[in-house]
């Protein structure tokens, strides 16, 4: 049925042409993207701490002769056997630091400690000004 | 005579304002995130307040919330950590080391830990933690 709805290329308006590509795919493409690096790229803002190395479990006896000791229990904090709050960390430790910063610390904690608790007294150590600090444990293996 | 929204002329045209958002979207991950290596074990870095900003990331030792250890993205036994570090070092005692450690990890295998990697030949090791959060644990 060939009637006057026919278009004709002389006559009417010419059809709108088609891009020539298609956006769709395109799309697909950074849509795709998007997800990867989504997934693939992490937001975490690194940090670091320096640590010495440890004190040698066989060499402790040595190196710990007018050290501090810190020890790290489940229950809580124990400087030179004594029980502290953490809190008290700084107050007590302060003043002390303030004069003589070069005393050594040696910070002990006991099994299951998780690191957090550890990594937090080393903040806080290293508030006061502490910088003569490690890390040591029991036995050595 | 009311005032007729301007029409999208074809399909493609309607979906140009979501194409918008995604490319906008797109870029910001490229630009903010950064693409990195996934260890073998997932691992929360404790949180501390200390400073220094960390770029590259090489000969990363990670210790799991339950004690396994990666080293070089391969999981790997504590006792034979010393023969893979020192065969990775090559020597090289100036090399930088870096500890990943989980935040729920035992304190005690970590200082063991860093004590092999001490006797492989380790002079320079830093741990690696994440800044504290707004309301996090100070």
């Amino acid at each position: 049925m060939s009637g006057p709805n026919l278009p004709s290329p002389l006559l009417s308006r010419p059809a709108r042409r088609r891009p020539l590509i298609s956006l769709t795919p395109l799309i697909d493409v950074v849509f795709i993207l998007l997800i990867f690096f989504m997934l693939a790229s992490s937001f975490l803002d690194w940090r670091a701490i320096d640590l010495d190395a440890p004190v040698q479990a066989a060499a402790a006896a040595a190196a710990t002769e007018g050290a501090l000791l810190l020890e790290i229990t489940p229950n809580g904090l124990l400087l030179a056997a004594e029980p502290l709050p953490l809190d008290d960390l700084a107050i007590r430790l302060g003043e002390r630091f303030a004069v003589e910063s070069e005393q050594r610390v040696l910070i002990k904690p006991s099994a299951g400690v998780p690191l957090q608790r550890t990594v937090d007294v080393l903040d806080r150590l290293q508030a006061i000004g502490v910088t003569d600090l490690s890390l040591i444990r029991d036995g050595g293996g | 005579m009311r005032v007729q929204p301007p029409r999208p002329k074809n399909e493609d045209e309607r979906i140009l304002p979501l194409i918008n958002v995604v490319f906008l979207l797109l870029i910001f991950f490229i630009l903010t995130g950064k693409l990195t290596a996934i260890d073998p074990i997932e691992v929360t870095p404790p949180r501390s307040a200390s400073e220094g900003v960390i770029d590259v990331q090489e000969l990363v030792v990670v210790i799991g919330a339950n004690g396994d250890l990666a080293f070089d993205g391969e999981l790997i036994s504590q006792a034979s950590l010393p023969h893979a570090v020192a065969e990775r070092l090559g020597g090289d005692r100036a090399a930088q080391v870096w500890l990943k450690a989980d935040s729920g990890a035992d304190s005690v295998q970590v200082i063991a830990v860093m004590e092999i990697l001490h006797e492989a030949g380790v002079e320079r090791l830093k741990l690696l933690t994440a800044p504290v959060m707004l309301n996090g644990t100070g």
